[in-house]
């Protein structure tokens, strides 16, 4: 029996509802909103969210879980409660990294680090809000910083705390109008008003979801403790050969500092801070997760809303057709037929509207993506989930239209006016 | 063989009926009361006949031509269509029935407004699932019969009133039913292309085609080879005039 319906069949049905939506554009267009609007979020959300990822990725994978930080306070404070507990810390001082230093086996590298903000001057042009961090030297090899020109300072220059710098590539540009290297070099700027000289410019690194991470003046540690030192606690930073001894390292480095801070086992704080990327790529992932919730939240509420005016306009739609559907029915059109008919139209209706929000979605992706600066990667199981997502949405709210004009009797369809 | 048509009420015998009908009731709740648009009706129909329906408005005409075309079913009583129990059928198989067995003419033409006239024709043929090629031909076909196979691709409000009726009949006659079911096919039409579409019906007879025509009009069913009347839902007169 020809139970299975015909291409004929579905290519009428199909036909139909190609009809049906260019014969009302702007029904059509209200109809297709909802959907648009929650494919358009999730397509958008997904590409974008994978560019951040791999941009996030790249950044940290570039020095790897091999180093990790002792500070005073984390880097991110989420209350008030904690802003006042971390302050009470005794600070970190140079002696601490002394010891790391000295009695820490697992520990390759260890590296000081003050950091703060100031304005950079330099004759009459300034740069503000520019990153000042006192380094020691191994930071540079910590950090992996390389110098494009000129040279860094010697571990002498270092120790007696030189007004010498290393400046970051942006600073060519705010400060000496992108002129060439060799007339930067050497040259004297101002930070927060303390003279310092040019030794080198470092090689950039670029940016990060937007932000700049060249915009900075390195200075000795030494010179930034004259800085900052009187205000703000120091920043270790610990580097192992191997990623193997990673946590090694950080337990005996916790170990060391809380020997110091004469921690018992009850104590539950540590007094102190250990932080390496993972911590970050922690905080990156539960804003992103963050986002991705928000967006189907958003998605979800927009498809229900879509669906339920496709439903409606669907239900107008075989109210005005009963007639049409009667005569189909009294030239042999089944209950099977029909109901096809009519999920085929409310599925056009949605396909059509996810194909255009799926458009829309990765046209937002890339907006975002030109002025945020991480690539675009458009994936095509993100548009299959939005075609997906409309053909169900096309089936839950077609139903129950389809399955009413099914039930028309041919006869009372008929004397329909 | 053709002995049997003479008795009053038009039975004939059973094996040879394309369509028998007994005791067929049709009745309407109205409310608290009861209205029988049909009561008792019994007949046959055999094939090749020529058959008109008429009665005054509100008879029960139409109620009849939808039970015999499958579009209602009785209150009460039996039907059997090629020897097939109607009253029996599921859903699906009365949707074949009307897509194989009937053709439906109807006074408001009932078209697809917004299809071409040979989509119109080509529709029963969708639904009987047959292929594009095969349709395209056949529904050509019907129109050249009825004589528009040069208007096939207008739509009807390209069409005239009696273009229309053409081409729904055509459309009755694409999937070669048993029966051709008219229900007052001249009603909106005006006398001369009332006079153009009863010429068809008798060319469409003369071609071997069973035709039940239901119609107020006497010039109308003066055509016809046998004239049933009803009144009250009941019948009144079956005779044979040809
Ligand atoms: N769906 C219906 N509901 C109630 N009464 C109906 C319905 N269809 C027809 N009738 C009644 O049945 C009777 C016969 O109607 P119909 O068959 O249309 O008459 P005719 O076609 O001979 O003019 C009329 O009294 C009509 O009002
Ligand atoms: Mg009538």
């Amino acid at each position: 029996m020809a139970s299975i319906p015909s291409f004929s069949l579905l290519w009428e049905s199909f036909r139909l509802a190609a009809g049906s939506l260019r014969s009302n554009k702007l029904r059509t267009l209200l109809t297709l909103l909802g959907i648009i609007v929650g494919v358009t979020a999730v397509i958008a959300v997904v590409t974008i969210i994978n560019g951040l990822d791999s941009t996030v990725a790249d950044a940290f994978s570039a020095q790897g879980s091999t180093a990790f930080s002792v500070s005073k306070r984390p880097l991110v404070i989420t209350s008030r409660e904690d802003f006042i507990k971390f302050n009470k810390r005794k600070d970190v001082t140079e002696s601490d990294a002394a010891a790391i230093d000295r009695l820490c086996d697992s520990c390759w590298r260890v590296g000081t680090a003050i950091n703060g903000s100031s304005l950079v001057k330099f004759g009459d042009s300034r740069a503000e809000n520019v990153s000042v961090r006192g380094l020691s030297l191994e930071m540079f090899a910590i950090e992996n910083v390389t110098i494009q020109s000129g040279r860094l300072w010697t571990e002498q220059e270092g120790n007696s705390g030189r007004n010498v710098c290393v400046i970051g590539t942006d600073l060519i540009e705010n400060l000496f109008e992108g002129r060439s290297p060799s007339r930067i070099l050497g040259q004297e700027i101002r930070v927060d008003g303390v003279p310092y000289t040019v030794l080198a410019i470092a090689e950039p690194f670029g940016k990060v979801l937007g932000f700049s991470r060249d915009n900075f003046v390195y200075i000795p540690f030494e010179s930034g403790q004259r800085m900052f030192g009187a205000r703000d606690s120091i920043t270790v930073h610990v580097q192992v050969i191997d990623s193997n001894v990673f946590e090694t390292a950080k337990d005996e480095v916790r170990m060391i500092m809380r020997n110091r801070r004469k921690k018992t086992f009850a104590d539950k704080d540590d007094g102190f801070s250990v932080e390496s990327q993972d911590a970050f790529i922690g905080i990156y992932q539960n804003a992103t997760s963050g986002i991705y919730f928000a967006t189907i939240g958003v998605a979800v509420i927009s498809l229900v809303v879509g669906g339920i005016v496709v439903m409606n306009i669907m239900l107008v739609s075989v109210t005005e057709r009963t007639k049409e559907i009667g005569l189909r029915k009294a030239v042999g059109a089944r209950q099977t037929d029909i109901l096809l008919q009519f999920l085929i139209e409310s599925v056009t209706v949605t396909m059509v509207g996810g194909a255009i929000g799926v458009f829309t979605g990765y046209g937002l992706a890339y907006l975002l993506s030109f002025v945020m600066g991480f690539p675009l990667l458009i994936s095509a199981s993100s548009a299959l989930l939005g075609v997906t997502v409309s053909f169900i949405v096309g089936i839950a709210s077609g139903s129950y239209p389809a399955w009413r004009a099914s039930k028309l009797s041919p006869i009372d369809a008929m004397r329909n006016e | 063989m053709e002995s049997t048509e003479s008795n009053g009420n038009g039975i004939s015998h059973p094996y040879n009926s394309l369509i028998k009908m007994r005791g067929i009731w049709k009745t309407y709740q109205m409310g608290n009361e009861q209205l029988h648009a049909l009561r008792e009706v019994s007949f046959d129909v055999r094939r090749g006949e020529y058959l008109a329906i008429i009665g005054p408005s509100g008879s029960g005409k139409s109620t009849l031509m939808n039970l015999i075309g499958c579009l209602d079913t009785p209150t009460k009583g039996e039907y059997w269509i090629n020897g097939e129990q109607v009253a029996k059928m599921s859903d699906d198989e009365l949707a074949r029935i009307r897509n194989k067995e009937i053709g439906f003419v109807f006074q408001t033409f009932n078209l697809l407004a917004r299809a071409t006239a040979l989509h119109n024709v080509e529709l029963p043929l969708i639904y009987a699932g047959i292929g594009s090629g095969e349709r395209h031909d056949r529904a050509v076909d019907a129109l050249s019969s009825v004589e528009l196979g040069d208007r096939i691709t207008h739509r009807p409000n390209e069409l005239s009133g009696g273009q229309r009726q053409r081409v729904a009949i055509a459309r009755a006659l694409v999937n070669q039913p048993s029966i051709l079911l008219a229900d007052e096919p001249t009603g909106a039409l005006d006398t001369h292309t009332s006079a153009e579409i009863m010429n068809l019906f008798e060319k469409l007879h003369a071609d071997g085609n069973t035709i039940i025509v239901v119609t107020h009009e006497a010039e109308v069913a003066e055509r016809a080879h046998r004239i049933i009347t009803i009144r009250d839902g009941e019948i009144e007169k079956d005779e044979k005039i040809k």
